[in-house]
């Protein structure tokens, strides 16, 4: 009997956690619709962006235009230091998504040190921060609850810190690195080299013509446009990040649901058994009482 | 005939995007006008209207607040913080459209000079496409 109590409990206890976790997936489908067109709007103007950058930086480096300090365009063949930026959830419960983010900062940090290259990490998300903070991995910076309400400000305090030190030669190389939302089943790990800026990769449509720049003199506008290249792409990742993360626990809570109605099944077979076994035990105990009575 | 692919974009999205004969543009220095094979020029825009002349003929306008613009022999990209393109199905439509320019340019500008510039320009190509 007791047997019987303790599957019954266990039935109870699954299908709570069921409710839990249709739940979870009910409100990350919903939020996900959100953040989805959200990132989507952004997309075009992000790609736009860093279209028109790595158009200048291949015009620039092709002609070297005077005058222009080119650090963010100079790709050196020496690095010395390197920052990593990089974007997980602040919350768990949405399967591979922040681990995937996590091995890649990984990977990445025992490739720089392969080479003697000083890695500097700066963390947005609970999760990534808290991973490293238990591996015992400097942090240099962490952000906290940016992950899931991205603005632009905040976009703005994280990135503008890296960028600062890239502007006084500190560090060589900022790279930024998220999970981004691919489809409504699939995520995309997004590795990104910020500065320098990488030239395009196909050459077809080569301008041959020198670039002008209006206003001329000084370098406002070159200053202007990475400013906004620097923040939109923060944004970007962080907006984009958030679908994924969506996406990945709508899945990840599908899974579980699924997981939990089998569970139930198996355990209703387990307990109809046990019981029809109890049913038969005593009959068996009755009916040989009565035959020991003859 | 040659023509210029312009493309409009802002944070919210493309606003614009068509293969256009020339286009004007608010230059942070001052208005340029871009033909197909425009030397490459990367400008920073101010406050106001961009004028583009289809292939047609026929004018159409697009309200920005601020933003870049990248020229090349071929194409032209604008990167706006803020863009209202002034097209429409029907009369009122396009009124709307235009309403939503001119506070667009109200709440950017301080200069009523450069508002009132940009209104006139408005209503000057409205009545000329004669809505």
């Amino acid at each position: 009997m007791a047997n019987l109590k303790e599957i019954k409990r266990k039935i109870k206890s699954v299908e709570n956690t069921k409710k839990t976790t249709r739940a979870m997936k009910l409100v990350s489908t919903a939020k996900l619709r959100r953040a989805e067109m959200a990132a989507r709007k952004s997309k075009v103007y992000a790609q736009k962006i860093n279209e028109v950058l790595s158009d200048i930086a291949q015009k620039i480096n092709q002609y070297k235009i005077g005058g222009i300090d080119s650090r963010y365009f100079d790709l050196k063949d020496t690095i010395d230091k390197v920052d990593i930026v990089f974007v997980t959830a602040d919350k768990g419960l949405c399967g591979g998504f922040n681990i995937q983010t996590i091995k890649q900062v990984q990977i990445l940090m025992q490739e720089y040190k392969d080479k003697k290259i000083k890695v500097r990490l700066r963390a947005v998300g609970r999760k990534g921060v808290d991973f490293f903070r238990f591996q015992g991995v400097e942090l240099l910076s962490s952000n906290i609850g940016v992950s899931s309400s991205p603005d632009y400000e905040k976009a703005q305090e994280i990135i503008n810190k890296a960028i600062v030190d890239f502007e006084n030669g500190v560090t060589d190389k900022v790279i930024l690195i998220h999970n981004g939302y691919k489809n409504m089943i699939s995520q995309e790990l997004k590795v990104v080299d910020m500065v320098p800026i990488e030239e395009p990769k196909s050459t077809q449509n080569e301008s041959l013509s020198l670039m002008e720049l209006e206003p001329a003199e000084d370098e406002t506008i070159l200053n202007s446009l990475m400013k906004k290249y620097f923040e939109y792409n923060m944004y970007y990742a962080l907006i984009d990040s958030l679908a994924a993360e969506h996406s990945a626990r709508m899945q990840a809570m599908e899974n579980a649901t699924n997981n939990a109605s089998d569970r139930v099944h198996k355990l209703t077979l387990a307990y109809n058994k046990a019981r029809q076994e109890s049913i038969t035990t005593e009959l068996i105990e009755i009916i040989s009482g009565v035959e020991s009575m003859k | 005939m040659e023509t210029l692919k312009l493309e409009i974009v802002t944070p919210d999205g493309q606003i614009y995007c068509n293969d256009v004969k020339t286009v004007t543009l608010p230059g942070s220095e001052g208005e340029f006008g871009v033909l197909p094979r425009h030397a490459s020029l990367v400008s920073l825009l101010k406050a106001g209207i961009i004028d583009i002349e289809l292939t047609n003929g026929e004018h159409e306008l697009v309200a920005v607040d601020w933003g870049h613009a990248e020229v090349d022999e071929a194409k032209v990209t604008v990167l706006a913080d803020g863009a209202v393109a002034i097209v429409g199905e029907n009369e009122s439509a396009i009124a709307d459209a235009i309403e939503k320019a001119k506070k667009l340019i109200e709440s950017i500008s301080d200069s009523d000079v450069a508002i009132a510039m940009a209104e006139a320009k408005i209503d000057f190509i409205v009545k000329q496409r004669k809505y």
